[in-house]
Protein backbone atom coordinates (compact mmCIF):
# COMPACT_ATOMS: atom_id res chain seq x y z
CA UNK A 1 0.00 0.00 0.00
CA UNK A 2 2.85 2.40 0.86
CA UNK A 3 4.37 1.73 -2.55
CA UNK A 4 1.17 2.77 -4.24
CA UNK A 5 0.88 5.83 -2.00
CA UNK A 6 4.36 6.82 -3.15
CA UNK A 7 3.17 6.92 -6.77
CA UNK A 8 -0.03 8.73 -5.77
CA UNK A 9 2.03 11.43 -4.09
CA UNK A 10 4.39 11.67 -7.06
CA UNK A 11 1.45 11.95 -9.44
CA UNK A 12 -0.22 14.77 -7.53
CA UNK A 13 2.49 16.81 -5.82
CA UNK A 14 3.13 19.15 -8.75
CA UNK A 15 -0.49 20.26 -8.79
CA UNK A 16 -0.66 20.63 -5.01
CA UNK A 17 2.56 22.66 -4.89
CA UNK A 18 1.24 24.79 -7.77
CA UNK A 19 -1.96 25.52 -5.86
CA UNK A 20 0.02 26.21 -2.71
CA UNK A 21 2.36 28.64 -4.52
CA UNK A 22 -0.62 30.49 -5.96
CA UNK A 23 -2.28 30.74 -2.56
CA UNK A 24 0.87 31.98 -0.87
CA UNK A 25 1.43 34.59 -3.59
CA UNK A 26 -2.18 35.79 -3.35
CA UNK A 27 -2.04 35.84 0.44
CA UNK A 28 1.20 37.84 0.42
CA UNK A 29 -0.21 40.28 -2.13
CA UNK A 30 -3.32 40.67 0.00
CA UNK A 31 -1.33 41.40 3.14
CA UNK A 32 0.94 43.88 1.35
CA UNK A 33 -1.98 45.66 -0.30
CA UNK A 34 -4.05 45.97 2.85
CA UNK A 35 -1.05 47.00 4.87
CA UNK A 36 -0.50 49.92 2.47
CA UNK A 37 -4.17 50.86 2.35
CA UNK A 38 -4.69 50.73 6.12
CA UNK A 39 -1.70 53.05 6.59
CA UNK A 40 -3.43 55.71 4.51
CA UNK A 41 -7.08 55.11 5.31
CA UNK A 42 -9.18 55.67 8.40
CA UNK A 43 -11.99 53.29 7.38
CA UNK A 44 -10.49 50.32 9.10
CA UNK A 45 -13.52 48.19 9.84
CA UNK A 46 -14.78 48.11 6.23
CA UNK A 47 -11.32 47.26 4.95
CA UNK A 48 -10.91 44.53 7.52
CA UNK A 49 -14.19 43.07 6.33
CA UNK A 50 -13.02 43.05 2.72
CA UNK A 51 -9.67 41.57 3.78
CA UNK A 52 -11.30 38.75 5.68
CA UNK A 53 -13.74 38.18 2.82
CA UNK A 54 -10.94 37.88 0.26
CA UNK A 55 -8.90 35.62 2.54
CA UNK A 56 -11.87 33.32 2.99
CA UNK A 57 -12.42 33.33 -0.77
CA UNK A 58 -8.79 32.28 -1.37
CA UNK A 59 -9.02 29.52 1.22
CA UNK A 60 -12.33 28.31 -0.16
CA UNK A 61 -10.91 28.35 -3.71
CA UNK A 62 -7.87 26.37 -2.57
CA UNK A 63 -9.96 23.78 -0.78
CA UNK A 64 -12.30 23.42 -3.76
CA UNK A 65 -9.50 23.21 -6.36
CA UNK A 66 -7.66 20.58 -4.29
CA UNK A 67 -10.83 18.65 -3.63
CA UNK A 68 -11.83 18.58 -7.30
CA UNK A 69 -8.34 17.51 -8.34
CA UNK A 70 -8.21 14.69 -5.80
CA UNK A 71 -11.70 13.52 -6.71
CA UNK A 72 -10.75 13.76 -10.41
CA UNK A 73 -7.70 11.57 -9.83
CA UNK A 74 -9.96 8.75 -8.62
CA UNK A 75 -12.36 9.30 -11.51
CA UNK A 76 -9.45 9.03 -13.96
CA UNK A 77 -8.69 5.53 -12.72
CA UNK A 78 -12.26 4.50 -13.40
CA UNK A 79 -12.71 6.08 -16.82
CA UNK A 80 -9.27 6.57 -18.38
CA UNK A 81 -6.52 4.29 -19.64
CA UNK A 82 -4.40 4.49 -16.47
CA UNK A 83 -7.01 2.20 -14.88
CA UNK A 84 -5.46 -0.56 -17.00
CA UNK A 85 -2.29 -0.13 -14.96
CA UNK A 86 -3.80 0.53 -11.54
CA UNK A 87 -6.33 -2.28 -11.60
CA UNK A 88 -3.88 -4.89 -12.87
CA UNK A 89 -1.37 -4.20 -10.08
CA UNK A 90 -1.35 -6.97 -7.47
CA UNK A 91 -3.22 -4.84 -4.93
CA UNK A 92 -6.55 -5.37 -3.23
CA UNK A 93 -9.39 -2.90 -3.77
CA UNK A 94 -9.02 -1.71 -0.17
CA UNK A 95 -5.32 -1.02 -0.71
CA UNK A 96 -6.02 1.08 -3.81
CA UNK A 97 -8.89 3.07 -2.25
CA UNK A 98 -7.07 3.33 1.09
CA UNK A 99 -3.93 4.73 -0.57
CA UNK A 100 -5.92 7.36 -2.43
CA UNK A 101 -7.75 8.30 0.75
CA UNK A 102 -4.63 8.60 2.88
CA UNK A 103 -2.79 10.67 0.25
CA UNK A 104 -5.81 12.98 -0.13
CA UNK A 105 -5.89 13.44 3.64
CA UNK A 106 -2.15 14.11 3.77
CA UNK A 107 -2.54 16.84 1.13
CA UNK A 108 -5.44 18.50 2.95
CA UNK A 109 -3.54 18.50 6.25
CA UNK A 110 -0.35 19.70 4.54
CA UNK A 111 -2.17 22.56 2.80
CA UNK A 112 -4.04 23.49 5.99
CA UNK A 113 -0.91 23.56 8.14
CA UNK A 114 1.27 25.44 5.62
CA UNK A 115 -1.40 28.04 4.81
CA UNK A 116 -2.19 28.48 8.52
CA UNK A 117 1.46 28.95 9.46
CA UNK A 118 2.05 31.27 6.53
CA UNK A 119 -0.86 33.47 7.61
CA UNK A 120 0.58 33.57 11.13
CA UNK A 121 3.95 34.71 9.75
CA UNK A 122 2.27 37.32 7.55
CA UNK A 123 0.35 38.62 10.55
CA UNK A 124 3.53 38.89 12.57
CA UNK A 125 5.17 40.84 9.76
CA UNK A 126 2.32 43.12 8.74
CA UNK A 127 0.11 43.59 11.80
CA UNK A 128 1.69 46.48 13.75
CA UNK A 129 1.41 44.88 17.17
CA UNK A 130 4.20 43.51 19.33
CA UNK A 131 3.45 39.84 19.78
CA UNK A 132 4.70 37.93 22.78
CA UNK A 133 4.36 34.27 21.85
CA UNK A 134 4.26 32.89 25.38
CA UNK A 135 1.52 35.34 26.28
CA UNK A 136 -0.30 34.65 23.04
CA UNK A 137 -0.28 30.88 23.56
CA UNK A 138 -1.15 31.05 27.25
CA UNK A 139 -4.06 33.35 26.34
CA UNK A 140 -5.02 30.97 23.56
CA UNK A 141 -4.99 27.95 25.85
CA UNK A 142 -7.13 29.76 28.37
CA UNK A 143 -9.83 30.03 25.75
CA UNK A 144 -9.40 26.67 24.06
CA UNK A 145 -7.75 23.69 25.67
CA UNK A 146 -5.71 21.01 23.92
CA UNK A 147 -8.48 18.40 24.15
CA UNK A 148 -10.80 20.75 22.34
CA UNK A 149 -8.26 21.32 19.56
CA UNK A 150 -7.55 17.59 19.17
CA UNK A 151 -11.23 16.84 19.15
CA UNK A 152 -11.91 19.48 16.51
CA UNK A 153 -9.03 18.18 14.36
CA UNK A 154 -10.34 14.62 14.67
CA UNK A 155 -13.82 15.76 13.69
CA UNK A 156 -12.46 17.62 10.65
CA UNK A 157 -10.44 14.54 9.60
CA UNK A 158 -13.49 12.31 10.05
CA UNK A 159 -15.59 14.72 7.98
CA UNK A 160 -13.04 14.86 5.12
CA UNK A 161 -12.66 11.06 5.11
CA UNK A 162 -16.43 10.66 5.24
CA UNK A 163 -17.04 13.00 2.28
CA UNK A 164 -14.21 11.45 0.22
CA UNK A 165 -15.44 7.92 0.90
CA UNK A 166 -19.01 8.86 -0.09
CA UNK A 167 -17.64 10.39 -3.32
CA UNK A 168 -15.44 7.36 -4.08
CA UNK A 169 -18.34 5.02 -3.40
CA UNK A 170 -20.75 7.07 -5.57
CA UNK A 171 -18.25 7.15 -8.45
CA UNK A 172 -17.52 3.44 -8.21
CA UNK A 173 -21.13 2.36 -8.01
CA UNK A 174 -21.96 4.66 -10.91
CA UNK A 175 -19.11 3.10 -12.92
CA UNK A 176 -20.18 -0.42 -12.02
CA UNK A 177 -23.77 0.29 -13.02
CA UNK A 178 -23.13 2.32 -16.17
CA UNK A 179 -19.97 1.77 -18.16
CA UNK A 180 -20.73 4.75 -20.38
CA UNK A 181 -18.60 7.78 -19.58
CA UNK A 182 -21.23 10.15 -20.97
CA UNK A 183 -23.50 9.48 -18.05
CA UNK A 184 -20.57 9.57 -15.64
CA UNK A 185 -22.04 12.70 -13.98
CA UNK A 186 -24.53 10.36 -12.38
CA UNK A 187 -22.09 9.91 -9.52
CA UNK A 188 -22.79 13.44 -8.34
CA UNK A 189 -26.53 12.77 -8.03
CA UNK A 190 -25.73 9.54 -6.19
CA UNK A 191 -23.38 11.49 -3.92
CA UNK A 192 -26.08 14.05 -3.07
CA UNK A 193 -28.71 11.39 -2.40
CA UNK A 194 -26.34 9.24 -0.34
CA UNK A 195 -25.08 12.22 1.68
CA UNK A 196 -28.68 13.30 2.37
CA UNK A 197 -29.63 9.82 3.53
CA UNK A 198 -26.56 9.51 5.76
CA UNK A 199 -27.14 12.92 7.38
CA UNK A 200 -30.82 12.10 7.88
CA UNK A 201 -29.83 8.79 9.50
CA UNK A 202 -27.40 10.62 11.80
CA UNK A 203 -30.05 13.10 12.91
CA UNK A 204 -32.60 10.34 13.56
CA UNK A 205 -30.08 8.32 15.55
CA UNK A 206 -29.15 11.30 17.70
CA UNK A 207 -32.87 11.82 18.38
CA UNK A 208 -33.32 8.21 19.42
CA UNK A 209 -30.13 8.17 21.53
CA UNK A 210 -29.77 11.75 22.82
CA UNK A 211 -26.62 11.07 24.83
CA UNK A 212 -23.63 13.31 24.47
CA UNK A 213 -20.07 13.14 25.73
CA UNK A 214 -18.32 16.20 27.04
CA UNK A 215 -14.81 16.09 25.65
CA UNK A 216 -13.33 18.12 28.50
CA UNK A 217 -14.71 16.10 31.37
CA UNK A 218 -15.65 12.84 29.55
CA UNK A 219 -19.00 13.04 31.30
CA UNK A 220 -21.96 11.51 29.52
CA UNK A 221 -25.52 12.85 29.59
CA UNK A 222 -28.26 14.50 27.63
CA UNK A 223 -27.72 18.02 26.33
CA UNK A 224 -29.74 19.45 29.25
CA UNK A 225 -27.88 17.62 32.00
CA UNK A 226 -24.49 18.34 30.44
CA UNK A 227 -25.37 22.00 30.12
CA UNK A 228 -26.24 22.22 33.83
CA UNK A 229 -23.16 20.26 34.76
CA UNK A 230 -21.02 22.57 32.77
CA UNK A 231 -22.45 25.63 34.34
CA UNK A 232 -21.88 24.18 37.79
CA UNK A 233 -18.29 23.22 37.12
CA UNK A 234 -17.15 26.26 35.29
CA UNK A 235 -19.61 28.85 36.43
CA UNK A 236 -18.75 30.60 33.20
CA UNK A 237 -21.41 31.64 30.76
CA UNK A 238 -18.92 32.12 27.86
CA UNK A 239 -17.67 28.57 27.99
CA UNK A 240 -21.14 27.12 28.19
CA UNK A 241 -21.86 28.89 24.90
CA UNK A 242 -19.19 26.68 23.33
CA UNK A 243 -21.06 23.53 24.24
CA UNK A 244 -21.59 22.41 20.66
CA UNK A 245 -17.87 22.33 19.98
CA UNK A 246 -17.05 20.49 23.15
CA UNK A 247 -19.74 17.85 23.06
CA UNK A 248 -20.71 15.25 20.54
CA UNK A 249 -23.61 12.88 20.22
CA UNK A 250 -22.15 9.45 20.91
CA UNK A 251 -24.56 7.40 18.81
CA UNK A 252 -24.38 9.60 15.70
CA UNK A 253 -20.56 9.74 15.87
CA UNK A 254 -20.36 5.94 16.13
CA UNK A 255 -22.92 5.71 13.29
CA UNK A 256 -20.84 8.07 11.13
CA UNK A 257 -17.67 6.04 11.76
CA UNK A 258 -19.47 2.77 10.95
CA UNK A 259 -20.98 4.24 7.76
CA UNK A 260 -17.57 5.53 6.67
CA UNK A 261 -15.92 2.14 7.28
CA UNK A 262 -18.72 0.28 5.48
CA UNK A 263 -18.60 2.62 2.47
CA UNK A 264 -14.81 2.28 2.35
CA UNK A 265 -15.03 -1.53 2.41
CA UNK A 266 -17.86 -1.39 -0.15
CA UNK A 267 -15.78 0.75 -2.50
CA UNK A 268 -12.79 -1.56 -2.08
CA UNK A 269 -14.98 -4.57 -2.84
CA UNK A 270 -16.51 -2.98 -5.94
CA UNK A 271 -13.09 -1.88 -7.22
CA UNK A 272 -11.65 -5.35 -6.74
CA UNK A 273 -14.58 -7.55 -7.74
CA UNK A 274 -17.08 -5.64 -9.85
CA UNK A 275 -15.45 -2.98 -12.01
CA UNK A 276 -15.50 -3.65 -15.74
CA UNK A 277 -12.99 -1.58 -17.69
CA UNK B 1 1.74 -30.95 -19.23
CA UNK B 2 0.07 -28.66 -16.67
CA UNK B 3 -2.49 -26.12 -17.79
CA UNK B 4 -1.64 -22.52 -16.88
CA UNK B 5 -5.10 -21.33 -17.97
CA UNK B 6 -8.32 -23.29 -17.55
CA UNK B 7 -11.56 -21.81 -18.86
CA UNK B 8 -14.86 -23.64 -18.45
CA UNK B 9 -18.22 -22.41 -19.77
CA UNK B 10 -17.11 -18.77 -19.86
CA UNK B 11 -19.85 -16.38 -20.86
CA UNK B 12 -19.70 -12.59 -20.82
CA UNK B 13 -22.81 -10.61 -21.57
CA UNK B 14 -23.26 -6.89 -21.81
CA UNK B 15 -26.75 -5.41 -21.69
CA UNK B 16 -27.97 -6.63 -25.07
CA UNK B 17 -24.88 -8.32 -26.43
CA UNK B 18 -23.11 -11.60 -25.75
CA UNK B 19 -19.39 -10.93 -26.07
CA UNK B 20 -18.29 -14.47 -25.14
CA UNK B 21 -20.56 -17.47 -25.39
CA UNK B 22 -19.79 -20.56 -23.30
CA UNK B 23 -16.06 -20.67 -24.03
CA UNK B 24 -14.03 -23.72 -23.02
CA UNK B 25 -10.28 -23.44 -23.38
CA UNK B 26 -7.14 -24.81 -21.73
CA UNK B 27 -3.68 -23.37 -22.30
CA UNK B 28 -0.68 -25.50 -21.46
CA UNK B 29 2.47 -24.21 -19.80
CA UNK B 30 5.16 -23.16 -22.24
CA UNK B 31 2.85 -22.59 -25.20
CA UNK B 32 2.40 -19.48 -27.33
CA UNK B 33 -1.25 -19.23 -28.22
CA UNK B 34 -2.74 -16.87 -30.77
CA UNK B 35 -6.30 -15.69 -30.21
CA UNK B 36 -7.33 -14.77 -33.71
CA UNK B 37 -10.39 -12.98 -34.93
CA UNK B 38 -11.66 -9.77 -36.47
CA UNK B 39 -12.62 -6.69 -34.44
CA UNK B 40 -15.56 -7.38 -32.16
CA UNK B 41 -15.00 -11.13 -32.04
CA UNK B 42 -14.43 -11.14 -28.24
CA UNK B 43 -10.60 -11.36 -28.18
CA UNK B 44 -10.08 -8.35 -25.96
CA UNK B 45 -12.98 -9.31 -23.71
CA UNK B 46 -11.41 -12.72 -23.16
CA UNK B 47 -8.01 -11.39 -22.19
CA UNK B 48 -9.41 -8.58 -20.09
CA UNK B 49 -11.16 -11.25 -18.03
CA UNK B 50 -7.84 -13.07 -17.68
CA UNK B 51 -6.10 -9.83 -16.68
CA UNK B 52 -8.73 -9.10 -14.01
CA UNK B 53 -10.22 -6.03 -15.70
CA UNK B 54 -13.57 -7.61 -16.58
CA UNK B 55 -15.79 -10.04 -14.66
CA UNK B 56 -17.41 -13.00 -16.35
CA UNK B 57 -21.18 -13.30 -16.35
CA UNK B 58 -20.84 -17.05 -15.78
CA UNK B 59 -18.30 -19.85 -16.02
CA UNK B 60 -14.98 -20.56 -14.37
CA UNK B 61 -11.60 -19.03 -15.17
CA UNK B 62 -8.45 -20.24 -13.43
CA UNK B 63 -4.86 -19.14 -13.87
CA UNK B 64 -2.29 -21.44 -12.29
CA UNK B 65 -5.21 -23.07 -10.47
CA UNK B 66 -6.40 -19.82 -8.88
CA UNK B 67 -9.44 -17.64 -9.44
CA UNK B 68 -8.66 -14.26 -10.99
CA UNK B 69 -7.53 -11.83 -8.29
CA UNK B 70 -4.50 -10.32 -6.60
CA UNK B 71 -2.56 -13.61 -6.74
CA UNK B 72 -3.06 -14.10 -10.48
CA UNK B 73 -2.25 -10.45 -11.21
CA UNK B 74 1.18 -10.99 -9.68
CA UNK B 75 2.00 -13.80 -12.12
CA UNK B 76 0.39 -12.35 -15.26
CA UNK B 77 2.23 -9.80 -17.38
CA UNK B 78 -0.40 -7.96 -19.36
CA UNK B 79 0.06 -5.64 -22.33
CA UNK B 80 -3.14 -3.68 -22.99
CA UNK B 81 -3.94 -2.21 -26.39
CA UNK B 82 -3.56 1.34 -25.06
CA UNK B 83 -1.17 3.71 -23.29
CA UNK B 84 -1.77 2.74 -19.71
CA UNK B 85 1.18 4.43 -17.97
CA UNK B 86 0.71 7.57 -15.87
CA UNK B 87 1.35 10.70 -17.95
CA UNK B 88 3.59 12.35 -15.34
CA UNK B 89 6.14 9.55 -15.56
CA UNK B 90 9.48 9.26 -17.26
CA UNK B 91 10.50 5.83 -18.52
CA UNK B 92 12.64 5.39 -15.41
CA UNK B 93 9.61 5.99 -13.17
CA UNK B 94 7.67 3.33 -15.05
CA UNK B 95 10.56 0.92 -14.55
CA UNK B 96 10.65 1.68 -10.82
CA UNK B 97 6.92 1.11 -10.55
CA UNK B 98 7.27 -2.33 -12.13
CA UNK B 99 10.23 -3.07 -9.85
CA UNK B 100 8.20 -2.04 -6.81
CA UNK B 101 5.12 -4.10 -7.61
CA UNK B 102 6.35 -7.19 -9.43
CA UNK B 103 8.87 -9.42 -7.71
CA UNK B 104 9.63 -11.06 -11.07
CA UNK B 105 10.75 -7.83 -12.77
CA UNK B 106 14.29 -8.11 -14.14
CA UNK B 107 15.92 -4.68 -14.37
CA UNK B 108 18.87 -5.88 -16.42
CA UNK B 109 16.57 -7.50 -18.92
CA UNK B 110 14.57 -4.27 -19.08
CA UNK B 111 17.69 -2.22 -19.77
CA UNK B 112 18.69 -4.62 -22.56
CA UNK B 113 15.27 -4.52 -24.21
CA UNK B 114 15.12 -0.76 -23.82
CA UNK B 115 18.42 -0.22 -25.60
CA UNK B 116 17.34 -2.71 -28.29
CA UNK B 117 14.21 -0.57 -28.73
CA UNK B 118 16.40 2.56 -28.82
CA UNK B 119 14.61 4.22 -25.94
CA UNK B 120 16.19 6.32 -23.17
CA UNK B 121 15.23 6.15 -19.50
CA UNK B 122 14.95 9.93 -19.16
CA UNK B 123 12.29 10.19 -21.89
CA UNK B 124 8.96 11.52 -20.72
CA UNK B 125 5.95 9.26 -21.26
CA UNK B 126 3.73 12.01 -22.65
CA UNK B 127 6.29 12.90 -25.31
CA UNK B 128 6.49 9.41 -26.83
CA UNK B 129 5.03 8.55 -30.24
CA UNK B 130 2.53 5.70 -30.70
CA UNK B 131 5.30 3.30 -31.79
CA UNK B 132 7.57 4.32 -28.91
CA UNK B 133 4.74 3.82 -26.45
CA UNK B 134 4.14 0.34 -27.80
CA UNK B 135 7.86 -0.47 -27.54
CA UNK B 136 8.11 0.85 -23.98
CA UNK B 137 5.00 -1.01 -22.84
CA UNK B 138 6.31 -4.20 -24.36
CA UNK B 139 9.75 -3.68 -22.75
CA UNK B 140 8.11 -3.45 -19.32
CA UNK B 141 5.93 -6.48 -19.92
CA UNK B 142 8.71 -8.69 -21.31
CA UNK B 143 11.18 -7.68 -18.58
CA UNK B 144 9.05 -9.61 -16.11
CA UNK B 145 9.70 -13.32 -15.67
CA UNK B 146 5.97 -13.96 -15.49
CA UNK B 147 4.20 -17.31 -15.69
CA UNK B 148 1.76 -15.94 -18.25
CA UNK B 149 2.18 -13.11 -20.73
CA UNK B 150 -0.95 -11.64 -22.26
CA UNK B 151 -0.40 -9.34 -25.22
CA UNK B 152 -3.36 -7.51 -26.72
CA UNK B 153 -2.70 -6.50 -30.33
CA UNK B 154 1.03 -5.83 -29.76
CA UNK B 155 1.71 -4.71 -33.33
CA UNK B 156 -1.50 -2.91 -34.22
CA UNK B 157 -1.11 0.64 -35.45
CA UNK B 158 2.70 0.78 -35.58
CA UNK B 159 4.90 1.23 -38.65
CA UNK B 160 6.71 -1.69 -40.26
CA UNK B 161 10.11 -0.91 -38.69
CA UNK B 162 8.64 -0.73 -35.19
CA UNK B 163 6.61 -3.85 -35.96
CA UNK B 164 9.77 -5.84 -36.77
CA UNK B 165 11.50 -4.56 -33.64
CA UNK B 166 8.53 -5.53 -31.50
CA UNK B 167 8.32 -9.02 -33.01
CA UNK B 168 12.06 -9.53 -32.54
CA UNK B 169 11.80 -8.40 -28.93
CA UNK B 170 9.01 -10.87 -28.27
CA UNK B 171 10.91 -13.75 -29.86
CA UNK B 172 14.24 -12.90 -28.18
CA UNK B 173 12.86 -12.31 -24.71
CA UNK B 174 10.17 -14.90 -24.44
CA UNK B 175 10.84 -17.26 -21.58
CA UNK B 176 10.18 -20.85 -22.72
CA UNK B 177 8.94 -21.94 -19.31
CA UNK B 178 6.20 -19.34 -19.52
CA UNK B 179 3.06 -19.24 -21.61
CA UNK B 180 2.01 -16.44 -23.90
CA UNK B 181 -1.40 -15.42 -25.12
CA UNK B 182 -1.43 -13.03 -28.07
CA UNK B 183 -4.49 -11.51 -29.68
CA UNK B 184 -4.12 -10.21 -33.19
CA UNK B 185 -5.85 -9.76 -36.48
CA UNK B 186 -2.48 -9.28 -38.21
CA UNK B 187 -1.98 -13.03 -38.53
CA UNK B 188 0.65 -13.07 -41.25
CA UNK B 189 3.16 -11.14 -39.13
CA UNK B 190 2.72 -13.26 -36.05
CA UNK B 191 1.94 -16.77 -37.21
CA UNK B 192 5.53 -18.03 -37.13
CA UNK B 193 5.69 -17.67 -33.35
CA UNK B 194 2.38 -19.36 -32.54
CA UNK B 195 2.23 -22.93 -31.17
CA UNK B 196 -1.55 -23.01 -30.89
CA UNK B 197 -4.31 -20.94 -32.43
CA UNK B 198 -7.83 -20.17 -31.32
CA UNK B 199 -10.22 -18.65 -33.86
CA UNK B 200 -12.90 -16.49 -32.24
CA UNK B 201 -16.01 -15.31 -34.07
CA UNK B 202 -18.83 -13.39 -32.44
CA UNK B 203 -17.90 -14.71 -29.02
CA UNK B 204 -17.61 -18.38 -30.04
CA UNK B 205 -14.55 -20.54 -30.61
CA UNK B 206 -15.00 -21.78 -34.16
CA UNK B 207 -11.64 -23.44 -34.64
CA UNK B 208 -8.75 -24.33 -32.37
CA UNK B 209 -5.68 -26.50 -32.53
CA UNK B 210 -1.95 -26.87 -32.97
CA UNK B 211 -0.73 -24.37 -35.57
CA UNK B 212 1.57 -26.85 -37.34
CA UNK B 213 -1.09 -29.57 -37.38
CA UNK B 214 -3.63 -27.14 -38.86
CA UNK B 215 -1.19 -26.09 -41.58
CA UNK B 216 -0.59 -29.74 -42.52
CA UNK B 217 -4.20 -30.72 -42.29
CA UNK B 218 -5.46 -27.84 -44.43
CA UNK B 219 -2.41 -27.42 -46.64
CA UNK B 220 -2.24 -23.69 -46.09
CA UNK B 221 -0.76 -21.06 -43.78
CA UNK B 222 -2.66 -19.92 -40.69
CA UNK B 223 -3.09 -16.52 -42.36
CA UNK B 224 -4.88 -18.23 -45.28
CA UNK B 225 -7.03 -20.29 -42.91
CA UNK B 226 -7.90 -17.03 -41.16
CA UNK B 227 -8.97 -15.46 -44.44
CA UNK B 228 -10.98 -18.54 -45.34
CA UNK B 229 -12.69 -18.69 -41.93
CA UNK B 230 -13.46 -15.02 -41.66
CA UNK B 231 -14.06 -14.47 -45.38
CA UNK B 232 -11.53 -11.70 -45.87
Amino acid sequence: MFKYMKYEVRGTYRYILGVLSLVLILTTALYIYFNRVTNTSSEMSALEGIFIGLSVLILFGTALATFLYIVGSFRKELYEDTGYLTFTLPLTGNQIVGSKLVVALIWFIFLGVVIGLYNLIMMLIFVPVEVNFSELFSALFEIVNIKQILFSVLLIILSIVNILVIIYFSMTISRVTFRNKRIGGLWFILFLVLSGLIIYGGVKISEIFPYYIDINTFKIGTMDTLDKLYMEINDDIVLSADMDILTTNIASTVYMIIVTVLLFLGTGYLVEKKIDL
Amino acid sequence: MKNIVEIKGLTKKYLNKTALNNINLNIEEGKVVGILGPNGSGKTTLIKILAGLLRQTSGEVLIDGKNIGVDTKSIVSYLPDRNFLYKWMKIEDAMNLYKDFYYDFDEKKFNDILSFMKLEKNMKIDSLSKGMHEKLNLSLILARNAKLYILDEPIAGVDSVARDQILDAIINNYNEKSSMLITTHLVRDMESMLDEVVFLKEGNIILTGNAEALREERGMQIDDIYKEVFGE
